[in-house]
């Protein structure tokens, strides 16, 4: 199994940093969705809705770098990085890091760390989402919802992460593949 | 206090906060995270930027649990005063932390490989860097007519290009500067980790412990 070189930690810290760039740049739309909601008490949904792009350091640094590990700590950094741009959210976004690139981490782990395509990416997509959303179920009190907004939710956060977790993460990996930068890709 | 030990005691805290369900702590929290940020003369803007932020998110979170859950009073007194607690103890971390202290920090006090650290700090120096070649790509892509957003493929890659390209370098850089993984170095600058921070991380854990589990609402 591949192992961690000065020129990867480079690169997951590059990726992360452009994806904490992005993070930080959505934060005034998930503001100004979660106030558009906040009135039907539907303001959860805005998380549920852009989450997709928080997390995607995760899967898009795993398909990329291909070292285990590489998912959780693009995560991390990602969230460091919001973190010292001015993100609001502190110690908290740090966690939230760590799980979130650890919950992409398992779809690699599940699979060997040896195919990256479809079906890789939907399991990715799905323990994001299943580690997510048990977090969630304390931190941010949503064990208190009644079951079908909760089931919604739950519906809500798979298809956003697996949109830009899953299907982004794709199309972007085939571009890269296409241009033959990815060492020992598979089509 | 020593960064790696400030890092650890406030993630250690936040998720402590997150199970347990006694808003006394949290405003505790709160209050000295506020007294310890205008101690350290945090600008008033930035504070009330750290206060609003939290209140909008908390008081919509609050409703909508009240109105689609059937959480108690109590329970969203904890919610509504624990995103404080997060922002406030982030807000005091941010401010009163160098990035660069807290890598040198993890790599001597913390035991980081120092691979690990350096690279960080060459891939963070690039910050300005990474920030302009984002611009330069929409501006090129709209030179030929195409937007790239959030969403578009094409902008994630030519980034990933350019962020390829740059790791090549600046790993090479890097070796051709002497610098080898793994070999033992010194340091030109040392962080000092004394008894008075283990006891002020020993002391903050245990007020916390007790708060939590004595019996507060």
């Amino acid at each position: 199994m591949k192992r961690w070189h000065i020129r990867d930690i480079i690169l997951v810290t590059i990726l992360a940093i452009f994806m904490g760039v992005i993070f930080w740049v959505i934060g005034p739309l998930y503001t100004v969705l979660a106030a558009a909601l906040a009135p039907f008490g539907l303001s959860p949904l805005a998380n549920e809705l852009l989450l997709g792009i928080w997390v995607m350091a995760g899967p898009l640094a795993g398909f990329i770098i291909r070292i285990p590990g590489a998912a959780t700590l693009g995560e991390l950094l990602g969230a460091v990085v919001e973190m010292f741009l001015g993100g609001i959210w502190g110690a908290s976004t740090l966690i939230s890091g760590v799980v979130q690139g650890f919950g992409s981490e398992l779809g690699f782990i599940f699979t060997g760390y040896k195919r990256y395509n479809w079906p890789t990416l939907v399991l990715t997509a799905l323990t994001t989402t299943i580690v997510t959303f048990t977090w969630d179920l304390f931190r941010s009190g949503y064990a208190a919802y009644h079951v079908p907004f909760l089931l919604l939710l739950f519906a809500v956060r798979f298809a956003s992460v697996f949109v830009f977790g899953g299907v982004l993460t794709k199309l972007i990996n085939n571009l890269l593949v296409r241009a033959h930068v990815l060492p020992n890709a598979t089509h | 206090m020593n960064p790696s030990l400030k890092l650890a005691l406030i993630v250690f805290i936040a998720l402590e906060v997150s199970f347990a369900q006694v808003w006394t702590v949290n405003v505790v929290l709160i209050i000295v995270s506020l007294i310890l940020m205008l101690a350290n003369h945090v600008s008033f803007k930035r504070l009330l930027y750290l206060t609003l932020v939290p209140l909008f998110f908390s008081s919509t979170l609050v409703w909508s649990l009240s109105l689609r859950g059937s959480a108690s009073p109590h329970f969203l007194l904890v919610i509504f005063t624990r995103l404080f607690v997060y922002v406030y103890m982030g807000g005091l971390f941010t401010q009163t932390t160098d990035p660069l202290m807290l890598t040198r920090s993890l790599e001597q006090n913390a035991k980081l490989p120092s691979k690990f650290a350096y690279g960080f700090l060459a891939a963070f120096n690039l910050m300005p860097k990474i920030k302009a070649e984002v611009a330069t790509i929409k501006a090129a892509a709209m030179m030929r007519g195409q937007v790239l957003h959030f969403w578009s493929p094409q902008l994630y890659f030519k980034v990933i290009l350019a962020a390829m390209n740059w790791s090549d370098q600046l790993a090479a850089a890097m070796t051709s500067h002497g610098f080898i993984e793994g070999a033992p170095r010194t340091h030109a600058m040392t962080i000092s980790l004394v008894a008075r921070d283990w006891w002020f991380f020993g002391g903050a854990l245990l007020l916390v412990q007790i708060g939590l589990f004595c019996g507060l609402p």
